[in-house]
């Protein structure tokens, strides 16, 4: 049988694989700094005694979109949106640092500060924790202030400044926890000039027209695929038939 | 025949239709006093590494880029938003609103104490001042029955003229509870919220000291639901909810497809 059914097959399967890509984009569309997922099909030649016109085509997540996503008011104290390129460092599991949009902030019962899905916030020096407060607040430079239990509500103190860091000149990669990382490991510098918006929150990048675009535009693709198949297998058919002695 | 694609949009479908409970039920509880509404957080689901990154993609090259495949979506949690409520004007004498941070703090049936915002206060027959559902304001204030032109003061102190005395008589002062964290505090319904360990212990002392509110007699705090903030969110999550349906009907086609026609 002709090696075109497989290079239809490999097609098949890398267009299922990005039409989950395009199934998890639109399913996060309403996730609080989620960035999309862009896929690319890839060629993967082979080479060997053959012509090198078998191509099989492989489907990669190459990067995440980094265009910020739209900014809603919410006007909860502790929900931040940073305004420009930078990143919210936080604590991945492993223990090493990565990098979030996510600012639904949250104080954890131990007293580590948060992010919405459980990531700890850090600071100038690791991992916040804050102390029993009457109220918490965070300035426009990341700057989080207190006002201890009994104290002065008119003098809050600044306990710690969260890192926003810069991507800038570093190569970053989406890593499978959803948080950006460093690529091959290490930190991003500190973003002096980073900015927040407090009482508000950045969504999803995920746009849904594009989503829904690339979703029929995929589905097309894959039913070419399909007749490609199609044609190999008519194709094999026929050279069958030729072959077969009339009886 | 399983498709990734397909359940993936399920992920996405019962996230948006939970939202859509969220959003219903902050709706209905838009006369609700004191109601302080829900949000709805989405985290994505585990990533899956289909080809890793620095795989060996041929004896001599390595993939640079890798194939990691989202899993979906899930609602996990909800996070109640501690906005102000506007003021409503009732002139109710027992009618209070909280003006700024902090509960009032009320012993629901089987001892436990409850905390609550919604200061629609009355007498009960046996003169304590209890809340709507008949749970009694602690620390507890006892009222007369001849009391009249009860007063209470910002900082919660009562006091009222009882018949056969002189000017008015002080009869108790109603305690504002705050928590370390209040966004920790657990919902059980009818207005009341439980401590629990994310919270932190009560913090009992007088209104309008150490960050606690004041106390508004006459009036009552409303919900702070936006009509409107949420019926754009109704529609935002309707659309998501049809865009996830529509990925369901095109991965199935492209199944069909396939089954079909080769």
């Amino acid at each position: 049988m002709d090696k075109l059914v497989y290079t239809a097959a490999s097609g098949l399967k890398a267009h299922l694989a990005s039409q989950a890509a395009i199934a998890n984009n639109m399913a996060n569309a309403s996730t609080t700094g989620f960035r999309a997922d862009r896929v690319v099909f890839d060629r993967l030649s082979l080479q060997g005694s053959d012509f090198d016109t078998r191509t099989p085509a492989s489907a990669e997540v190459v990067d995440a979109d980094r265009k910020p996503g739209a900014i809603q008011q919410t006007g909860r104290s502790l929900d931040i949106a940073i305004t420009g390129e930078s990143w919210l460092a936080v604590q991945a599991t492993d223990g090493s640092e990565a990098y979030t949009r996510r600012g639904d902030l949250q104080v954890a019962p131990s007293g580590v500060l948060q992010t919405g899905d459980g990531f700890p916030v850090i600071g100038s020096g690791g991992p916040i924790t804050v102390p029993p407060a009457q109220s918490i607040s965070i300035s426009e430079d990341g700057k989080l202030s207190i006002v201890p239990l009994g104290g002065d509500a008119r003098n809050p103190q600044v306990i710690d400044t969260l890192k926003l860091a810069s991507p800038k000149g570093s190569e970053t990669v989406k890593g499978t926890d959803n948080l950006l990382h460093v690529k091959g490991g290490g930190v991003l510098p500190s973003d002096l000039d980073a900015k927040l918006e407090t009482g508000a929150l950045e969504g999803s990048n995920v746009n849904m027209t594009q989503a829904l675009v690339d979703m029929i535009e995929n589905q097309r693709s894959y039913e070419v695929q399909a007749n490609l198949m199609k044609s190999a297998k008519d194709m094999d058919e026929s050279s069958a038939s030729v072959m077969r002695l009339p009886s | 025949m399983g498709s990734a694609a397909m359940q993936i949009a399920r992920t996405g479908i019962d996230a948006q239709d939970m939202r859509m409970r969220v959003i219903s039920n902050n709706l209905a509880n838009v006369n609700t006093t004191a109601y302080k509404k829900d949000r709805a957080a989405f985290e994505t689901l585990a990533y899956q590494t289909v080809t890793a990154p620095g795989a060996p993609s041929t004896a001599e090259s390595k993939y640079a880029t890798g194939l990691n495949l989202g899993t979906g979506v899930r609602v996990q949690g909800t996070a109640r938003i501690d906005t102000q409520g506007s003021f409503q004007q009732t002139n109710g004498s027992l009618d209070l609103a909280l003006d700024g941070d902090g509960y009032f703090q009320v012993q629901m049936p089987g001892g436990t104490l409850g905390y609550t915002r919604a200061g629609n206060f009355s007498r009960s027959p046996e003169g304590l001042l209890v809340t709507s559902e008949g749970y009694q304001v602690q620390p507890g204030i006892t009222i007369p029955e001849n009391a009249s032109g009860i007063t209470i003061g910002t900082d919660g102190t009562v006091s009222a003229i009882v018949s056969g005395q002189t000017g008015s008589t002080q009869l108790g002062q109603i305690q504002v509870a705050s928590f370390p964290n209040a966004g920790g505090l657990l919902n059980k319904g009818d207005n009341y919220l439980v401590e629990t360990s994310a919270s932190g212990a009560a913090n009992l002392g007088v209104a309008g000291q150490d960050g606690r509110g004041n106390i508004r007699q006459g009036q009552l705090e409303g919900s702070n639901v936006n009509v409107v903030e949420e019926l754009v969110d109704m529609i935002e999550t309707q659309r998501a909810y049809e865009v996830n349906s529509k990925m369901i009907s095109a991965t199935d086609e492209m199944l069909k497809y396939v089954n079909q026609n080769i």
